[in-house]
């Protein structure tokens, strides 16, 4: 009798982690850990690429409210072959930019199969505002959050959206924070004001739902990082939220008896970059029995090690090692034994 | 509704699930909590640095 190995896979976005803080750069990190587990539960920011993305059966693509929501055992999550996808487009989106947008969702139905509703467009600009907090975080708010939502719910109950892409017209950016991140250093400008878009969306429908930005396309650049490049393919960010929404799981109350529901109680591991382990999943995630494991050489602009706030976990450098902790957890051998060195048993003192 | 960016301190406990706790409660007071983290802590206060988006109700 055997249960499958569930792993959870974080990368918190706009807190500049070395690994993953960039275009999709952690899909490696997901794919090397979904080859040594069952299932792997992780979000949008692990997975989304630009125009690449990677999509395997056994890996969830779950948005980071809606898996904070999972960690503090409310929500479950329920398996799908297939989710319709709305899509919603920021009435700031110029024509032009609006045009690519519909046509790399059209590519994604000719091309990918995908199935998508007609889509939406907000009543109202919706105003995202950007900022940079003290701790070197990115963050965002909206000035009209209500006309995202009109729309979410115009997408879920006449297009009949079971998930919902959204497409917000952002700030062109400039500057030595943009710079910093296309050379692949620094924190993501951006990124926090798209988990409050797709938090907004999932806190109030609890359906699954993601963000891609919408900028103006820019020169070519030779100081691109490659961590960033996948950034510089096409005209839109789109293609990967919309992958990724296909097929993420939808959300199940955690108390229904429905079968096949994955519960907090089934995660066996937590993989998390070493400094960042201050978020409300991770909090909540330490009080169950899963194994967490906290990766040093993944530096963010954080300062909450486990130890700062009681959690018990292991920490390994890097995510290779972490890896091999994984196999050794499921295999269920101590990491000790794996030591040269191990000392004699002890009595309870 | 409304967006906000806000930070709190929030004292240091031995238990997580407690800080979790905590730490919603103070933010409760300002909001609907959307999206937070711990972002630093100092052993010497005894203090945990938090940034958060909450959000409100317009005719709040």
């Amino acid at each position: 009798m055997t249960r499958p190995y569930t792993v959870v896979a974080l990368v918190p976005t706009g807190i500049g982690a070395e690994i993953g803080g960039y275009a999709g750069d952690a899909i490696p990190v997901a794919r090397a850990i979904a080859q040594v587990c069952d299932r792997l539960i992780t979000h949008p920011n692990v997975l989304n690429g630009a125009q690449l993305y990677w999509s395997q059966p056994n890996v969830s693509y779950v948005e980071g409210y809606g898996l904070d929501q999972f960690a503090a055992g409310r929500w479950g999550l329920r398996p799908v072959h297939q989710n319709r996808v709305g899509l919603i487009l920021d009435k700031a989106i110029e024509p032009d930019l609006r045009l690519r947008h519909l046509q790399a969702a059209d590519a994604t139905r000719a091309t990918l199969g995908l199935d998508l509703t007609d889509y939406v467009v907000t009543d109202e600009p919706l105003g995202v505002s950007l900022r940079t907090s003290e701790a070197g975080a990115s963050w965002g708010t909206l000035d009209n959050p209500d006309s995202l939502l009109r729309a979410a719910e115009r997408s879920i109950d006449r297009a009949g959206a079971e998930a919902i892409a959204i497409v917000a017209r952002f700030p062109d950016e400039s500057g030595d924070a943009f710079d910093r991140y296309r050379s692949g250093q620094g924190v993501d400008p951006i990124a926090g004001a798209e988990a409050v878009i797709s938090h907004l969306v999932v806190r109030q429908f609890q359906i699954p739902a993601a963000h891609a930005p919408a900028l103006s396309p820019l020169p070519a650049d030779p100081s691109v990082s490659p961590r960033a490049a996948a950034e510089e393919l096409g005209y839109t960010f789109l293609p990967c939220v919309l992958v990724g929404l296909s097929r993420a799981p939808q959300f199940a109350d955690a108390s229904t008896g429905e079968e096949g529901i994955v519960r907090s109680r089934d995660i066996d591991a937590i993989v998390v970059p070493e400094t960042a382990c201050g978020g409300s999943a991770i909090l909540n995630l330490s009080q169950t029995a899963a194994r967490i494991v906290a990766v040093r050489n993944n530096q963010t602009q954080m300062r909450v090690p486990p130890a700062a706030l009681g959690i018990r976990a292991i920490t390994v450098n890097s995510y290779l090692e972490a890896l091999g902790a994984l196999v050794a957890h499921r295999a269920g051998i101590s990491p000790a034994a794996l030591s040269p060195h191990l000392s004699p048993s002890r009595p309870l003192s | 509704m409304t967006t906000h960016f806000i930070t709190a301190e929030i004292d240091l406990t031995e238990s997580p699930k407690q800080l979790h706790q905590d730490i919603e409660a103070e933010l409760e007071k300002r909001g609907e909590p959307l999206r937070w983290a711990v972002t630093e802590t100092n052993p010497e206060t005894g203090k945990a640095k938090v940034e958060a988006v909450v959000t409100q109700d317009r005719n709040a």
